[in-house]
């Protein structure tokens, strides 16, 4: 067909989607700029700015130290002070030298300047294993989602990653953006159009009817591909990607769990004080207790030995047998 | 040669003492942080300061808001947590800002301000506006990681900062020497290659004449500057903390005094009697009362007000 309605899109992998988000927003809007350990010349340990240093100069797009505290610090300091800094933390792990700036400084400015300043700045960073060991391989995103005035986003797609960066590189607060490392490799359809995806809004990702699957990030992969298995043995798994953590799009996640009555949490992270615990909440408060199962990482640090990593992170298998336990409740 | 108008001076100094001994004799005062002692520092720095520069504070920021001209009425009213505050009483002296006055703002995690200040002085660079930010912190921050990584950004990328140590000697109850290795604290500038210098922070006419060579060596593009202040906490840690030094001690600190002895260097030298000196602290005394009252005046926010302005 000629004149399809679906939009133009173009194949590119996930690096090249926060690329090119960054790219068009740099050129966009002048106080943007990147500060984080090889961001420059180098384009990131990802590759995801690449060709970014050769375009806007050292001055936007700049190397540092290894120094997260300061360099978060000045990060929500030249954000307060009316520039938008992209902050880039190469492992989620070491975000947490840099908490004091984001969380007691970047997240609270808003609200303790009575709205007379804020920190518009957004934190890249990484989660998840492959294979690098108990302090590179956390999804500690949970920890996260609990600070008042903090925004936090996962894509699991190229398409989100692009839409999703748009939208944190034009919020005015500080937002701390999700990648994962296995994402990277793997490549989706982005529409050629520049759009934006919103905060808040929700995906579902596979129409179901026997129970509703909530994940994020990498875990899409294996929720799609084990909501596939059980589709054989008859179970309608619905599967929503939050894309959004915080703010929440509750108003999906219980019009889902309403028709289909159960709930498969499912996240890469502990599921103690987790993200499916939170979501579980959240749509009971509005549909009532159902059936619900929480997976997540075992309560153990994720090692680099590939058995004990492989242990500790659900699988398509171990997302499967969730779902077959839960339809037969 | 002083660089500061010394009548000024011991103005500013006499309004930043009235000011946080009224607050600190008012009930239900909260968790303050008083500077007493160390007024020369701010009032000495500041003049060095003009309207394009931001400074930013730890949480022992009263005085140097005060010295940086914020009003004392919105400032006491910030304190006490009321609606006419800066920040409509919801920042207090930890975390206020009032950046219009050039005080953008405090941040009581210790260290932790030192990296945020950095960053208003790389918007500053990038703005090409011309000022610098300074940022103040306490002998206790020094031993901060913060410090030490944003000192290596700061002189790695010519930041316009002027990073100004106000060493009172204490850390709450730890002493200085207890608490940091190197002889003086600028020493720790110099591994960045910075300008560094150590001054008495008591005698405010020598840190408004140091400050305004530091902030010329910054505002002139030379590099991030290292200011250590030697200065003296003439109250306990806080308003809330006890205090652990003895009588005797505090008496011998007190002989030390930068307004006394501001005050008696002019009374001797013939630029002020007693009689004036006596009117300058009822007149502090009195604009003091004043900002009190203004506070007292003012209502605290309503409880609704507890989710406003979160994101």
């Amino acid at each position: 067909m000629l004149y399809d309605q679906k939009p133009v899109t173009a194949r590119m992998f996930f690096r090249e989607a926060i690329k090119r988000a960054m790219h068009e927003e740099m050129a966009r809007d002048p106080r943007i700029f990147i500060m984080g350990q090889d961001v420059g010349a180098f384009g990131g340990s990802y590759r995801e700015f690449d060709g970014l240093f050769a375009l806007f100069g050292p001055e936007r797009v700049r190397d540092t130290p290894v120094a997260e505290a300061a360099t978060i610090g000045i990060a929500a300091g030249a954000a307060a002070a009316g520039y938008r800094p992209v902050v880039s933390i190469t492992y989620m792990d070491f975000l947490m030298l840099g908490f004091d700036a984001l969380i007691n400084y970047g997240a609270k400015l808003r609200y303790k300047s009575a709205g007379g300043l804020n920190a518009p700045l957004v934190v890249k960073t990484t989660a998840g294993a492959a294979g690098q060991g108990v302090a590179h391989s956390q999804c500690i995103e949970a920890w996260l989602m609990s600070v008042p005035g903090l925004r936090v986003v996962a894509a699991s797609t190229p398409e989100d990653a692009y839409g999703l960066m748009k939208t944190a590189l034009r919020c005015d607060g500080p937002v701390v953006y999700i990648d994962h490392k296995r994402l990277f490799p793997i490549p989706g359809d982005v529409p050629v159009s520049e759009t934006a995806i919103p905060f808040g809004v929700a995906c579902v990702r596979r129409a179901g009817t026997d129970l509703t699957l909530v994940s994020h990030g990498y875990m899409m992969r294996p929720a799609l591909e084990a909501a596939e298995i059980v589709a054989a043995e008859g179970i309608s798994c619905e599967v929503i990607d939050l894309r959004s953590l915080a703010p929440m799009d509750v108003d999906t996640l219980a019009a889902s769990v309403a028709r289909t009555g159960r709930l498969l949490t499912l996240e890469e992270g502990q599921t103690v004080c987790g993200v499916g615990t939170e979501v579980a909440y959240r749509t009971f408060e509005r549909t009532g207790p159902m059936p619900w199962i929480r997976l997540g990482a075992l309560p153990a640090p994720v090692s680099s030995n590939p058995v004990l990593e492989a242990a500790c992170i659900p699988d398509a298998g171990r997302v499967a047998d969730a779902m077959r336990a839960l339809s037969a409740r | 040669m002083s660089r500061i108008d010394p009548i000024q001076a011991l103005r500013a100094m006499l309004a930043i003492r009235a000011f946080e001994d009224a607050l600190a004799q008012r009930k239900n005062h909260g968790f303050q942080l008083l500077s007493t002692g160390e007024e020369a520092v701010a009032v000495g720095l500041t003049s060095a300061l003009g309207p394009a520069d931001q400074l930013l504070t730890g949480g022992r920021s009263i005085g140097p808001a005060l010295a940086r001209g914020v009003p004392a009425g919105a400032l006491m009213a910030e304190l006490l947590g009321k609606v006419d505050g800066m920040n409509r009483g919801r920042a207090g002296r930890g975390h206020m800002s009032a950046p219009d006055y050039g005080f953008f703002g405090a941040h009581a995690v210790v260290g932790g301000n030192i990296s945020v200040a950095a960053g208003v002085a790389l918007a500053k660079q990038m703005d090409r506006d011309g000022g610098i930010v300074a940022i103040m912190f306490g002998d206790g921050a020094c031993g901060a990681g913060a410090l030490h990584e944003t000192m290596n950004f700061a002189a790695l990328w010519t930041l316009p900062i002027l990073f100004v140590c106000n060493n009172n000697q204490l850390s709450v109850s730890t002493a200085r020497e207890a608490s940091m290795a190197p002889a003086a604290l600028s020493d720790l500038g110099v591994a960045f290659g910075m300008w560094t210098r150590t001054i008495d922070g008591l005698d405010v006419a020598h840190v408004a004449e140091v400050a305004a060579e530091a902030v010329g060596h910054v505002r002139a593009g030379r590099g991030p500057a290292f200011l250590e202040c030697q200065s003296i906490r003439l109250r306990s840690h806080s308003t809330t903390a006890r205090e652990t030094r003895s009588r005797a001690e505090l008496a011998e600190l007190r002989a030390r005094c930068p307004i006394q002895r501001l005050a008696a260097s002019l009374i001797e030298a013939g630029l002020l009697d007693a009689a004036q000196f006596a009117t300058l602290q009822l007149e502090a005394t009195a604009a003091a009362a004043q900002a009190m009252a203004h506070a007292e005046a003012s209502p605290y926010p309503s409880a609704q007000e507890v989710l406003q302005h979160v994101v």
